[in-house]
């Protein structure tokens, strides 16, 4: 998922980038007014996680190949500001020491994984939550939605930038049912680990972070 | 600061990453649907003409690539504990 240099004209860099700016800036903003500072203290931890899971690449013979994001569950785990900054974290240092993604498509990236399939994981989680309840059942189906549903539609909006980038008229008619199907069909797996993953850490419905859907205000479900 | 099951977590996952990131990729030929789309687009990767860094692809100039690999994820660790805790120090002293 990782674009790297070469597969996006200016237009879609600059805007890319003035998007994930944007919210990165809005995000920092809201964690130093106090959203989400009780979790400040995972980012490190969760971060290094994350970069090294990115690292597990999953060689499917005679298809197509793909590693963890981590997005959505960073997402669920922080919620969507802290959550962004952790994708934004790993994002950074991969293309910076490893040029694991290109320079000129850092906005791109952070905006796919660090921005879409965060909030899209986070919100699903959280709809789940509401609408099933706090059970076991609930948080597993909303953290598997949540992770597969965010990759597949991080997929589709990568899919945009890099049809909207090349030369081919009908850029966006190729790349985009292929980045869609692709990412709907191996987010399966993505689903099953941050499903896992938020099962195995144990999170309990009343320390995970409740949201007014309308107004992103994070806050607890229990004070 | 990391718990001790963290760092064995974190620690296990790099050492056992070359069989992932490469054994098994080169075996079977590592290939994203991102890499997919491009082929179709001729879309044309320019990674190697910009690049600055001597740790390309997670490798380390000399070493076989699966120890280059290991030592690159001890590299990215480093690099993003490091950035965590600073983006922590800073935005706990906020507000």
């Amino acid at each position: 998922m990782h674009i790297p240099d070469g597969f996006l004209d200016l237009p879609v860099i600059v805007v890319t980038y003035a998007v994930a700016i944007v919210w990165l800036a809005y995000s920092f903003y809201k964690v130093g007014k106090g959203v989400g500072k009780d979790k400040l203290s995972m980012v490190p931890v969760l971060a290094a996680g994350i970069f090294v899971a990115q690292m597990l690449n999953w060689p499917i013979p005679g298809g197509t190949s793909l590693h963890f994001v981590g997005g959505a569950l960073a997402g669920i785990l922080l919620g969507p500001y802290l959550g962004s900054i952790v994708i934004f974290i790993v994002l950074l240092v991969q293309c910076l020491i490893f040029h694991d993604g290109g320079i000129t498509a850092l906005g791109a990236n952070v905006l796919n994984m660090g921005i879409v399939d965060v909030l899209v994981g986070y919100t699903t989680y959280v709809l789940a939550l509401k609408l099933l309840g706090p059970e076991r059942r609930a948080r597993l189906i909303g953290a598997f939605v949540g992770g597969w549903l965010g990759i597949t539609l991080a997929g589709i909006v990568c899919g945009f930038e890099i049809g909207y980038s090349s030369a081919c008229p009908f850029g966006i008619a190729i790349s985009v049912p292929v980045m869609g199907a692709w990412h709907a069909a191996l987010g399966v797996i993505e689903g099953f680990i941050t499903a896992f993953v938020i099962d195995y850490l144990r999170v309990r419905a009343d320390i995970i972070p409740q949201a007014d859907l309308l107004s992103g205000v994070v806050r607890n479900a229990k004070p | 600061m990391l718990s001790r099951k963290a760092v064995i977590t974190i620690v296990a996952l790099i050492i056992i990453s070359p069989l992932f990131g490469v054994i098994l990729a080169d075996a079977v030929g590592y290939h994203e649907p991102l890499d997919v789309a491009a082929e179709k687009l001729g879309l044309k990767d320019i990674t190697d003409k910009l690049n600055w860094t001597p740790f390309l692809d997670y490798s380390v100039p000399g070493l076989p690539a699966t120890i280059g690999y290991i030592i690159s994820g001890f590299i990215g660790v480093a690099a993003v504990l490091g950035l965590g805790y600073l983006i922590k120090v800073v935005l706990g002293r906020k507000s």
